[in-house]
């Protein structure tokens, strides 16, 4: 969970490379990156313009307030929902889906790194109402070892990008491709609600609307169908899981060892 | 029970090749915000709304959350809202829009919204919701500010309607929707034209059984279900609108109406005094002057002439003076006029600065006359109490500046009727109706600006009313006998609707105007009190029995 969202956005924008100063308690100074305008400013020609010319161009810079009153129009007011923030979640949600890291060591003896398969998974539930539920899962691809709430495991250990000169990775077993099919089969076996009712709901929701939705289409079949079908799409009680992101973590046999 | 499960294909395929590309990786700290973002931007619960957990300095209603989940949850966002006035159809609405925004589901929203409320929308969108709202100033660029509040003749004006017609909206808000209840208005085609995906529709005109008054506003929700009324009483004309069961299901499936009675809150309570004013000895005698004068005549107008007098002598004297202006060869009303303008102070009028001047504390003032709210000012600055005015066709910013001006500085405020929609007033809790209106909706709408949520005090209504006069007949036979003031206002239109008399006010116009004397009118209008009387009990009964 985000619980500050000032220091939520400071790190982004500083692990983006940006200059942000922390102005105050809320609010936020950017300068931007050449990335970061093309994905938040929305000017396209700008950029188009600057390449045919062969000019490096300026990126904008940004002054975002998380207070809960806006002050000046000088600076961009940003809360939760709103479009600025949203775009930024949505640029962070679609970069930020791969990894590969491994764990950074002490010490300095020969070490094997076991690799793990993560995957943060979304079950989504649609029917009458929709939810949603995050699971985040670690497959270990030598023995296939399956564990949960691996985020919170993985926030422990510290990563690096690059593999320490003195490790070396084991290869896997199991390949990613299948690993994935058994993280999908565990949530589907272990974690779905149990309580089946909302699929009731669903379809008594669904006959409702189609028995109005003939009655007043009665006399147009073409309309009728279409609008069925459309119908159908949304009420249909279905289960859908996605991947939020996803990556290979090695690590040492004794952190592995604690999963 | 077997459901289809979908599994993220595409994400798998994807994977391998991804981690060969070093630029599509990420460092740990960009993945581990990416899954935080996830966790906090995620619906936990079917029935829960993630809104209100974003907003922990707002405080919601059982009621308003209980609407916005149905609305979000099981109408698809396109819905009527029709709850009673003051219970916060504004913040419902706020809340769904919100909670539409936070889902990543609405960006591009249009609200719109009466003249005077844009202003008040954008603060309680700010302020309340911390949504980036803005009003449509001169210079408005709709295709890139994402959420902007005007109203609808701005919207559908030549200037502006072609532009706007070009966006494709996440939301419309439309406000005071009553306003589309015809579709041959140009208001009902501009909006049913609009791009939308989800649609809002907030209404305080009390929607009861007179489903054509709804029909249209629920075509407009459901488009390609009705067509137009017209077509459909053509199409289904074997049965009464009133009894299609098809038709009152779908209006229950776009359909929110909260009453007061059933939100469970402690509502303050309406304290009502009537103050009786006689008319001086040389009021009295114009007054019966006027009557007689207008009996022979039987101009239609002759009820205005009559009520007008009753609020205050410049009232009467300017639209009498208008109508002779019209009728030369009557010399008589010039005797008239002549003896209105001999007359002093207006009794009510005294008794109003004497009641003010005894209560310590904000007083909202209602008449039905402009003249007579220019005359009252007048007579409170003489008194030395500060009074602001308060009208419909003011300016939005003239509006926001009185209502300031009344909250900062000034005791009182004088509002004609058009004042009556969308400005709240919770800080005070003072109301005089100086004179009634004989229209109960607009009686409840001037008690619905401070009788609201937010008011902490009760609050207190003092009625004028002038003995010996149609004053005393409307007050005595309609409001003590009906107790339309302690009556939520949706009671009494159900009453009327099944009695099939459509305007309250003509009805009672008719009644006079179509009595040859005091007496038979006086008959009249027993009967129509007893005949809601009589329902009123059944009604009591009912709830009783249940």
């Amino acid at each position: 969970m985000i619980d500050n969202l000032q220091e939520f956005l400071y790190q982004f924008f500083s692990s983006k490379q940006c200059q942000v100063t922390k102005v105050n308690q809320t609010e936020l100074s950017i300068q931007l990156t050449r990335e970061l305008d093309q994905a938040l400013m929305n000017r396209p020609f700008y950029w188009h313009y600057m390449d045919k010319i062969g000019r490096t161009g300026e990126p904008m810079s940004l002054h975002l307030d998380t207070g809960t009153q806006p002050e000046n129009k000088e600076k961009e007011w940003i809360h939760y929902g709103s479009p600025r923030l949203q775009q930024i979640f949505q640029y962070l949600g679609q970069t930020a889906k791969f990894t590969v890291l491994y764990e950074t060591t002490t010490s300095e003896q020969r070490k094997a790194l076991l690799p793990w398969l993560l995957v943060n998974v979304r079950v989504q539930y649609y029917g009458k109402q929709t939810k949603e539920q995050l699971h985040s899962i670690g497959l270990q691809l030598i023995n296939g070892q399956l564990v949960t709430q691996m985020m919170d495991r993985l926030a422990t250990v510290t990563w690096g990008r690059r593999i320490e000169d003195y490790c070396y990775t084991i290869s896997p077993l199991i390949k990613p491709k299948s690993g994935f099919q058994r993280v999908f089969q565990y949530v589907e076996n272990q974690l779905l609600d149990q309580d089946n009712q909302w699929i009731q709901e669903a379809n008594t929701s669904l006959e409702e609307e189609l028995q109005l939705l003939r009655y007043f289409f009665a006399e147009r079949e073409e309309q009728l169908a279409k609008e069925e079908q459309q119908l159908r799409e949304r009420l249909s009680p279905r289960i859908q899981l996605t991947v939020h992101n996803a990556g290979l973590f090695y690590l040492t046999d004794s952190t592995s060892s604690n999963f | 029970m077997k459901i289809p499960i979908e599994r993220d294909n595409d994400f798998m395929t994807n994977f391998e090749d991804s981690l060969a590309e070093p630029s599509h990786l990420v460092d740990w700290q960009l993945f581990q915000q990416s899954y935080q973002m996830a966790e906090t931007m995620k619906i936990p619960s079917f029935t829960e709304l993630r809104a209100p957990f974003f907003l922990p300095h707002m405080s919601f209603l059982p009621h308003q959350l209980q609407c916005a989940e149905t609305v979000v949850q099981t109408m698809n966002g396109r819905a009527l809202l029709a709850d009673e006035v003051g219970l916060g159809k504004t913040i419902e609405a706020g809340l769904i829009l919100k909670e539409y925004m936070l889902r990543g589901l609405a960006q591009k929203i249009l609200i719109l919204v009466p003249a005077s409320l844009v202003n008040q929308w954008a603060i309680e969108l700010n302020q309340k919701f911390l949504i980036p709202a803005y009003p449509s100033g001169k210079r408005v660029d709709w295709k890139h500010t994402n959420i902007i509040i005007t109203t609808l003749d701005t919207a559908k004006s030549a200037r502006h309607r072609q532009a706007i017609l070009e966006q494709n909206y996440d939301l419309v808000i439309v406000d005071e929707a009553h306003k589309l209840k015809n579709h041959k208005t140009k208001n009902f085609q501009f909006v049913q034209e609009l791009a939308k995906k989800y649609c809002l529709l907030l209404t305080a005109t009390p929607v009861q059984n007179k489903l054509s008054d709804i029909f249209n506003l629920v075509s407009l929700l459901k488009p390609g279900y009705l067509g137009t009324l017209e077509d459909f009483t053509k199409q289904y004309k074997h049965q009464q609108l009133e009894d299609d069961p098809y038709l009152k299901q779908l209006i229950s499936k776009v359909m929110v109406r909260n009453r007061r009675a059933d939100t469970g809150v402690h509502w303050t309570e309406r304290q009502i005094e009537t103050i009786w004013v006689s008319l001086k000895e040389e009021e009295q005698h114009v007054y019966e002057n006027l009557q007689r004068f207008f009996k022979s005549r039987k101009s239609v107008s002759a009820m205005t002439y009559i009520r007008e007098f009753c609020s205050s002598r410049e009232a009467c004297y300017l639209s009498l003076k208008k109508w002779l202006s019209e009728r030369p060869d009557l010399m008589e009303t010039t005797d008239l006029l002549t003896l209105i303008e001999q007359l002093p102070h207006h009794s009510k009028a005294l008794k109003l600065v004497d009641l003010i001047k005894s209560i310590d504390s904000k007083v909202i003032v209602f008449t039905e006359y402009r003249a007579t709210q220019i005359y009252l000012q007048w007579l409170l600055q003489q008194e030395n109490i500060p009074a602001v005015i308060y009208r419909g066709g003011f300016k939005k910013g003239k509006k926001d500046w009185m209502r300031q001006l009344f909250q900062q500085h000034a005791q009182v405020m004088i509002a004609t009727e058009a004042a009556g929609e969308g400005i709240n007033l919770q800080f005070c809790h003072h109301l005089i109706n100086y004179d009634l209106p004989w229209n109960p909706m607009r009686l409840e709408q001037r008690i619905g600006r401070i009788h609201r949520f937010g008011q902490e005090n009760d609050v207190k209504i003092y009625n004028f009313a002038l003995k010996e006069t149609v004053e005393e007949h409307i007050m005595n036979l309609l409001y003590e006998k009906i107790q339309l003031f302690e009556y939520v206002i949706g009671d009494l239109e159900k009453i009327l609707s099944d009695l099939k008399v459509d305007s309250f006010e003509k009805e009672m116009e008719k009644i006079f105007n179509e009595s040859q004397s005091i007496g038979e009118s006086k008959i009249k209008l027993d009967n129509l009190t007893a005949v809601i009387q009589s329902y009123q009990q059944v009604d009591l009964d009912e709830e009783q029995s249940v």
